[in-house]
């Protein structure tokens, strides 16, 4: 359980209230949006934790009905200025105060759509600087990229305005992705939710299912059994693993070293092939469920397994050496898009992004979700801040990754997987699950209504925190070096998007 | 250098002995259906369980009948877990793909032996016989991007089938086309396939780029390809196997499933 304190004041106190609760010691800031209450009145609400004690706080203002605006914290919280964008988008509430105010996900290839939670009254943000910002200057240029790029990846826009070759300013304008997955969530049978909340992105699909289960099982006071959280644990660190190695090869392959590229492309199959081991299919979907597990494994599947994983250790272990022994990988990632950790502090970076610029925050060591924050998992980090930083940081991930399955396994508790849950929420009531998925902490947030039913369900994922990180790092880098940069923080679109 | 000659040489290979091998599964993937009989409308248990509505059943006794649309279908299992008479279990099969949309919906009537697979439909390749250049949009799952990708690499190996992954819809043969496309994403999508040259096909990659999946209905339009562009080859899943995923560039540009033909 997370216990949550909920504090309510005025709106006009917002900014000079919020700001130094979000900036006592020990506290982090999690998340900043907007719901509606049983009156149709829309409330200002902030999420902050205290990893220390495992703590939460939501702070909430009321907007009066005629308002078109709330105060900004952005300029005395810039990690908010993320979600103050998200809110003009999706709630037509304009951020007054916000230094840089502008859409973040519905633009204008979105023009025909109304911001989704305003009712008719409501109407629209204020556009703001609706343009990309310009660098004005003897010799600026300007690289227009995307949305479709050019290698298997998500859809985007990035606009670089260069000098010669550096990189003066980048912008990054997502939202192409937008799905409607919140307000999905808000009308969806909530025994159904588990499977919208897979496909926020879907390559993160056990992080999103346990942070689900466990904001539903915190809404409902339940605990799953021993064995499905030991269970829930091996499923998301073979995630983490899976995906870690994919990042590496990706890196391998843009710096031109085909043959890293090669070997950790097989070995992030073999990754996933463990998942398939364990729980039917390679992204483990439908596995993690409100409760425990939608099903039980096998005991063969355990025995397979742990008999896997040593080959696949050892392998990985032999393409890391490879790889980070070799000195154009190094010599290239090298001093390349650094963010210092102040800035990443400030902006409230989370994950191995985080971890490469100072951070020790790690929401397996505070916050309960499957056997965490019970298991010791070495959190080791970085202090440079730069592309090789973040790639040293995932293979230090890996090891530790290693050791966690290994602990399981060898202390497996017996007995069922799942526990009985309702047909309904209890009402008025709200909760939150906090993971700690492969990109770094990812928040569920879940407010239900005097009835049960969801009233509004906010998904803060790792990289929504995390972009503004990737324009602060190419700023002064060189275009060339674009790639390599995007790659060494590997965000999702799509869990921005939503 | 050498040691990474080295090294590369130590590896065994590491491709699949097997094209579209069967999958290791007993929980998970595609469903099919079984000739066991279900209990029909008395039981339903599949049809409350599904989070897509792929699933109908209808009649009891010989006469149940239960019809799955694998293009809406998210692979969460659910449907299996709770199938008291194991009329609908998983599919070992990586040979998913299908040309038509209809070949999608699997159908069983309890007690008869005409068979749940799809039929293959008309051959519809020919130019493309031996080498396909693929430019993918993703429009809103990273996964089956990841599985997309993952075909290129050394266990699927997709170069051996003639199948490269090009930069410019102008070199593109084949455009695939993964998640469910939202509104912003339909504009991009249609500039992409007008930016291709003549033949050109589409090809829906992973269950919401086929329907939306659960993404269907929103506000957001996130329906699938289908209303943008004439499909090609459906690949179902959730996201789809690599082998499928092959498979289906297979079946849209030659005119059989057997790959080494």
């Amino acid at each position: 359980m997370i216990p949550i304190k909920t504090l309510r004041i005025d709106i006009a106190d917002w900014t000079s209230t919020v700001v130094p609760l979000a900036r006592r010691h020990g506290w982090r800031y999690g998340h900043l949006t907007v719901r509606r209450d049983a009156d149709q009145y829309r409330l200002l609400e902030l999420l902050l934790l205290h990893p220390p004690t495992g703590a939460a706080e939501i702070v909430t203002a009321q907007i009066a009905r005629a308002d078109r605006e709330f105060p900004s914290v952005t300029a005395g919280l810039p990690a908010a200025h993320w979600a103050e964008r998200a809110i003009g988008d999706y709630w037509g509430l304009t951020a007054a105060g916000h230094p840089r105010w502008k859409s973040l996900a519905i633009h204008q290839e979105l023009e025909a759509l109304a911001p989704p939670f305003a009712n008719s009254e409501e109407g629209r943000a204020d556009p703001g600087e609706s343009a990309f910002m310009t660098v004005a200057g003897e010799g600026v240029h300007v690289i227009p990229v995307g949305p479709i790029h050019a290698g298997i990846i998500e859809p985007g826009h990035f606009r670089f305005s260069c000098l010669g070759e550096v990189i003066a300013n980048l912008e990054i304008r997502l939202g192409y992705q937008h799905r409607g997955i919140e307000a999905s969530l808000a009308a969806t049978p909530f025994r159904h939710a588990r499977h919208v909340v897979e496909s926020s992105s879907s390559d993160s699909t056990v992080a999103s299912a346990i942070a689900h289960a466990t904001a539903v099982e915190n809404l409902l006071e339940v605990a799953p059994p021993a064995r499905a959280g030991a269970i829930r644990t091996l499923a998301l660190e073979i995630e983490r693993v899976a995906n870690h190695l994919g990042d590496l090869g990706a890196l391998a392959s843009d710096v031109g070293f085909s043959i890293g590229a090669a070997l950790f492309g097989r070995h992030r199959g073999a990754a996933l092939g463990l998942g398939q081991t364990l729980a039917g299919t390679r992204f483990q979907k439908g596995f993690v469920s409100p409760g425990g597990l939608a099903w039980a494994p096998q005991e063969s599947s355990i025995t397979d397994l742990t008999n896997q994983l040593p080959e696949l250790e050892v392998r990985v272990e032999e393409a890391c050496n490879l790889l980070f022994g070799n000195p154009g990988f190094e010599e290239r990632l090298e001093g390349v898009g650094v963010l210092s950790p102040s800035l990443a502090s400030e902006f409230g970076l989370i994950g191995p992004a985080a971890r490469a610029s100072g951070s020790s925050y790690d929401a397996r060591r505070h916050y309960p979700h499957a056997l965490y924050p019970g298991l010791d998992v070495d959190i080791s980090g970085q202090a440079e801040g730069d592309a090789l930083a973040r790639a040293t940081v995932r293979r230090q991930e890996l090891c530790a990754s290693w050791a966690v399955i290994h602990a399981v396994l060898a202390s497996l508790p017996d007995g069922g997987v799942s526990v009985g849950i309702p047909d309904t929420l209890p009402g008025k009531r709200v909760a939150i699950g906090v993971v700690e998925a492969w990109r770094g902490e990812l928040i569920h947030w879940i407010t239900t209504d005097e009835r049960g039913n969801i009233a509004r369900y906010s998904i803060r994922d790792p990289s929504f925190q995390n972009w503004t990180g990737v324009s602060i790092a190419v700023r002064n880098n060189l275009v060339a070096d674009f790639p390599v940069i995007n790659k060494s923080f590997n965000l999702s679109y799509s869990g921005n998007d939503l | 250098m050498l040691t990474a000659l080295l090294q590369a040489a130590k590896q065994q290979k590491a491709t699949d002995a097997v094209d579209f091998p069967d999958l290791p599964t007993d929980r998970g993937g595609l469903p099919k259906l079984t000739r066991e009989p279900c209990l029909g409308s008395p039981c339903r248990a599949c049809e409350a369980a599904c989070p897509t509505g792929a699933i109908t059943i209808s009649g009891e006794g010989d006469q149940s009948r239960i019809s799955l649309d694998r293009g809406l279908c998210i692979t969460c299992g659910a449907c299996m877990a709770v199938c008291p008479t194991s009329s609908i279990v998983p599919d070992p099969s990586t040979r998913t793909a299908v040309r038509r949309r209809e070949d999608l919906v699997l159908q069983n009537i309890s007690g008869d032996d005409s068979d749940s697979v799809p039929v293959l439909g008309e051959p519809c390749g020919g130019i493309l016989n031996r080498s396909v250049d693929v430019r993918v949009v993703s429009t809103g799952c990273n996964a089956t991007d990841q599985e997309v990708a993952a075909t290129a690499n050394p266990i699927f190996d997709c170069s051996r089938f003639g199948v490269q992954f090009v930069a410019s819809p102008r070199f593109a043969d084949v455009l695939l086309v993964t998640g469910p496309g939202g509104m912003a994403m339909h504009l991009p999508l249609l500039r992409c396939f007008e930016a291709m040259a003549e033949p050109r096909l589409v090809i829906a990659v992973g269950t919401c780029a086929i329907s939306g999946g659960v993404h269907r209905g929103g506000y957001a339009g996130a329906n699938g390809v289908a209303p943008h562009l004439e499909v090609s080859a459906f690949v179902p899943g959730c996201p789809p196997h690599p082998w499928s995923i092959i498979h289906g560039l297979m079946i849209a540009t030659r005119g059989e499933t057997d790959t080494r033909s």
